[in-house]
């Protein structure tokens, strides 16, 4: 009796101690998710009989495939941008690290500072000729007024400026570590067969953190979809008008607080949320990126001094 | 992963007819000049933040943009600012600090004890806990904030700090490293004795886990931190009144009310303009920016999630 008390101890305390997570995971993860779900066929103004017609209204929106068009262009510029770039100068990092270069590496994290509100500020100023910091280069392309730069057709261009120096950094020093973990035994080896550094790169690498690209990637690809703050805030706050109801995300905060449109706004996020989670179960069930949260972990695998 | 060395090194045997492949000095020197101008580049907008409230607004376009104004500066343009609706200003850097710091401190203890709980116990549905942590972790916070905003109102918290406190203490990506750090760091055969000698599950947290976690405590207030502080679209969609605000909704509040940079607005008897604003959005970023600079290390384990060999 003794011993299998001790085997077959009651599990309240652990239940206990894990409640408090467990309750934010369900009202505000689960939950949410099931009301935006019940809120999409609620009759309104759009919609005025209810029914899951709310979907095909949304898309109907006279402001959808602007926006649609918007942000795919964004993305399409944002995604691929992120990926080559950010592999590209972690590559470069690791061909000859030297202690010097940690200056860089800090040097690359201080734009991740500058996101939100602080990014369209000093966005503003950065493409302002009588204030920019980068004055000659404007005055090389021939821009002396804001007004040249601040159009609706180059917005998707600042805006994915603004993104890309916000997230870029972290991202080249998290794959610079990805590329840490390659073993040195294999390096050497491909190197003392006559591996070119290119070569290194290419076909050892790449491929050793091709785990880690695919998760930067299904990050990066659900928050650019998201975006929401930048384009609003510059419509709101600075040119007003250029960049109304641009992204997304700002359909549908438009729709749930300047039409009250609760139904429509939800069928958005909910048609949005789709492709995230796609993404989120390509990285849990096609990667190995967490193997050890599905059941089968093995110690060894997971190698705690990271943390 | 493991690869097969033989096959390593028969690839580049065919590919470079077994001789040694040097890089070309030039390259090595472009290399070089590429990594630094980045880094330079990197620098730029933070050096102007920092340095424009020492510079008066006029002083910000005849002078060089990497110009120091005057110490004084910082202290006029705080100045300046208290005159923004009666000095509203420090209640949104209180506000900051206040939501900021509780967040931080509710989500780091509960995503440690359900890390703990994960990976100490025999508890049922634990891999449906780990799936459903793993799917809130990858999927964008923002991307349920209107049915989260829908379901704030039916409880009438709306407009009250706790909405934002509460939804963003939920913090999927915390729970997932404080379990991956107590299942490798603390053998299973500890809590085993514990047990033996009579700890009960409480005490093994906070006698053997907790005491073993202080790495994993800063890695978690710092991500915490960082994803909070400067958010902006929960509490955009939540907090409509502007005494509930944070530094960063009030920024935006600013742009919007003050000719500053903001041509749409006229002439205000409230001296706010760029240098003014420059401090506001200095007191968001710089923080930020010193969390990060002294946790580079914290912010690569912590991303790739201790799935790495150091």
């Amino acid at each position: 009796m003794a011993k299998t008390k001790h085997y077959r101890h009651r599990n309240g305390a652990m239940y206990l101690m894990l409640a408090p997570y467990l309750l934010l995971l369900f009202f505000f993860g689960l939950l949410p998710a099931i009301m935006g779900v019940l809120e999409v066929p609620k009759p309104s103004m759009t919609n005025a009989n209810g029914g899951w017609d709310a979907f095909a209204i949304v898309v109907q929106d006279f402001r959808f495939m602007p926006a649609f068009k918007h942000v795919l262009g964004f993305m399409a510029i944002f995604v691929p941008l992120m990926i080559i770039f950010v592999i590209g100068m972690a590559l470069m990092l690791d061909i000859k690290p030297s202690p010097w270069k940690k200056w860089l590496r800090m040097a690359y994290i201080v734009p991740a500072s500058i996101s939100g509100a602080v990014a369209v500020l000093v966005w503003y100023v950065i493409l302002q000729p009588t204030l920019s910091p980068i004055k000659p280069i404007l005055r090389f392309f021939g821009i002396t007024e804001a007004s040249q730069i601040w159009q609706t057709e180059n917005l998707v261009y600042i805006l994915v400026g603004m993104a890309f120096f916000a997230i870029a950094g972290n991202w080249i020093l998290i794959q610079y570590g990805s590329l840490q973990s390659i073993s040195s035994e294999i390096l050497e080896a491909a190197r003392v067969d006559g591996c070119s550094v290119f070569q290194l790169a290419i076909r050892i690498k790449l491929p050793l953190i091709s785990k880690y690209i695919i998760y930067m990637s299904v990050l990066v690809f659900a928050g650019g979809l998201q975006i929401f703050v930048e384009p609003q805030l510059l419509n709101s706050g600075v040119y007003q008008g250029i960049a109304n109801s641009w992204s997304f995300d700002q359909l549908s905060y438009n729709l749930a607080f300047t039409s009250g449109d609760f139904g429509g706004a939800s069928a958005l996020s909910i048609l949005l949320l789709i492709p995230s989670l796609l993404g989120a179960l390509l990285v849990i069930y096609r990667t190995d990126m967490f193997e050890g949260a599905q059941g089968h972990i093995k110690k060894k695998e997971i190698e705690v001094q990271a943390i | 992963m493991t690869i097969d060395m033989k096959e390593v090194r028969r690839v580049f045997k065919r590919s470079t007819n077994g001789k040694m492949r040097h890089q070309h000095p030039l390259s090595n020197v472009l290399v070089t000049s590429w990594l630094v101008l980045f880094a330079v580049v990197s620098l730029i907008p933070m050096i102007w933040l920092v340095l424009a409230p020492s510079k008066t607004d006029g002083e910000l376009t005849y002078r060089s943009p990497f110009a120091f104004g005057s110490l004084k500066g910082y202290l006029n343009a705080w100045k300046h600012l208290q005159f923004f609706d009666d000095g509203v200003i420090a209640k949104w850097l209180i506000n900051s600090l206040w939501y900021t710091a509780t967040i931080v401190i509710i989500a780091t203890i509960t995503a440690s004890l359900a890390g703990f709980v994960i990976s100490a116990s025999d508890i049922r549905f634990k891999k449906t806990f780990l799936i459903s942590t793993l799917i809130m972790m990858l999927v964008p916070p923002v991307a349920l904030v209107i049915p989260l905003f829908v379901e704030m109102d039916k409880v009438n918290l709306v407009d009250n700090p706790w909405s934002v406190i509460l939804i963003s203490s939920l913090y999927p990506f915390g729970a997932f490293l404080a379990y991956i750090y107590y299942t490798t760091s603390i053998p299973p055969e500890l809590y085993e004795s514990a047990r033996l000698d009579g700890c009960n599950d409480f005490k093994l947290y906070t006698k053997i886990a907790l005491p073993l976690s202080t790495p994993l405590i800063s890695l978690l207030a710092f991500f915490a931190f960082i994803g909070n502080w400067a958010n902006y679209f929960m509490p955009y969609v939540m907090l409509p009144s502007s005494e509930n605000y944070t530094l960063p909704l009030g920024l935006g509040f600013l742009f919007m009310s003050t000719p500053a940079i903001n041509p749409g607005v006229g002439a205000t008897s409230v001296p706010i303009y760029k240098p003014e604003i420059a401090l506001a959005g200095a007191l968001i970023a710089v923080p930020i920016m010193i969390m990060f600079l002294i946790s580079q290390k914290r912010l690569i384990r912590g991303m790739l999630a201790g799935s790495i060999k150091e």
